[in-house]
């Protein structure tokens, strides 16, 4: 077994930190369904990557939240904030047993594999390599869902995760986590293997 | 014969599987607002949702017990076993979020630091048979152009909808929907008797 990091104290925002588990645990779930449906190990790896910086988060929110608590009063309240998070926890422990069905090797179905490939849409994992037409680029500007129908959900740099970029510049080997139809994904990821001169 | 029954059981493990997942997605979405807009209405919407999740999570499971099961097909169906459990839990967590705000008193001080903006309201009506959103889409409603207001869910009997453009709007839908607390009454008159 891994060794278990020691979380340390960091002063930051209660609901900022609430909020980015919230984003984070939204990820995972659309994460998670696509590696199931679509058996698709790299995503199901991404959603444990989540999974860990979140048990981090919910440690660090409830240092925060005990040294905010002064009196009586404070810890009624606050007590419910903690519950928020020990629940949002909860739903990301709920995606990352949705990834464990890709990793255990159980696997869906493939009758109802086969239904949701033709009507769910499609999310993957693209690395960006160094000669790519989108290094270098926002996620703004390479406005993907109008040009490829594709859109950048989130960008995963070593450890550091970003949801919902738009200002994010895109450099080589950042993990794209992408959502769109199966062409525009394809364009995309031949894009971000540096095969195709422009998106089209 | 056998083929074609097996299909359509599928058929209908994944409508279940759909509407299980896209429910505590939906849930999930409103219990958050719930909390971030101090929203004891919402709060209310996600705990009816609950019980209507746990009555289609039975429904599923009956129904993949129910397939023959080949020996080849065992993996296959506990994955969709464990799916359905793990869609319930996040529904749990939803409705346990939108307890923690029914159980503050109004306004809530708990909730008072993790609210989204003051001046941010959740607001419900009823569309009445002569509004003139009846048969419109909701693209062609322009709801957020006319009122300033933001559709979160429509509920039609008990069904819940996630609002998308093409989602046609009927008298008696219950339209939920947030934004500036200026949008409510244009909202209202929208909605509910036009003119």
């Amino acid at each position: 077994m891994k060794p278990v990091e020691k979380v340390e104290y960091t002063p930051v925002s209660v609901r900022e930190t609430l909020i980015l588990m919230k984003d984070i645990s939204e990820l995972m779930i659309d994460l998670a369904y696509s590696a199931a449906l679509f058996n698709n190990r790299a995503l199901a790896e991404e959603v444990m990557e989540l999974e860990k910086r979140m048990d981090t988060l919910v440690y660090v929110l409830n240092m925060n939240l005990m040294l905010a608590a002064r009196d009586r009063e404070d810890a009624e309240t606050l007590a419910g904030v903690a519950k928020v998070g020990s629940l949002t926890n909860n739903i990301s422990d709920a995606a990352a047993d949705i990834a464990g069905i890709v990793l255990n090797n159980i696997g869906i179905h493939p009758i109802v594999r086969e239904v949701f490939q033709r009507t769910e849409e499609h999310l993957a994992r693209i690395e960006v390599k160094e000669n790519s037409i989108i290094a270098g680029k926002t996620v703004e500007e390479l406005d993907l869902a109008a040009e490829i129908g594709a859109d950048i959900i989130a960008i995963r740099r070593g450890k550091h995760w970003m949801i919902n970029p738009e200002k994010e510049i895109i450099l080589p080997e950042d993990v794209l986590m992408a959502r769109g139809t199966a062409s525009g994904l394809e364009k995309l990821e031949k894009a971000a293997r540096g095969e195709a001169g422009n998106l089209g | 014969m056998a083929e074609g029954r097996d299909t359509g059981r599928f058929e209908r493990i994944c409508n279940d599987l759909v509407e299980l997942k896209d429910t505590s997605e939906l849930m999930m979405d409103l219990a958050y607002s719930a909390l971030l807009l101090n929203s004891r209405e919402l709060a209310e919407e996600v705990r009816m949702l609950e019980e209507k999740v746990d009555r289609l999570h039975t429904e599923f499971e009956l129904l993949v017990l129910s397939s023959c099961v080949k020996p080849e097909d065992a993996r296959g169906l506990l994955g969709l076993i464990r799916m359905g459990v793990v869609t319930e839990q996040i529904a749990d967590a939803a409705a346990e979020i939108a307890e923690v705000v029914l159980r503050g008193e109004e306004p809530h001080p708990v909730l008072r630091m993790v609210i989204k903006d003051a001046d941010e309201t959740v607001e419900r009506a009823v569309v009445s048979e002569d509004s003139p959103l009846v048969g419109k889409t909701l693209k062609e409603a322009r709801i957020p152009e006319e009122t300033g207001m933001w559709v979160l869910v429509i509920r039609r009997g008990d069904r819940w909808m996630r609002p998308r453009p093409g989602t046609r709007i009927q008298a008696g839908d219950v339209i939920i929907a947030s934004g500036y607390a200026d949008g409510e009454e244009d909202f209202r008159k929208l909605i509910g008797c036009g003119s």
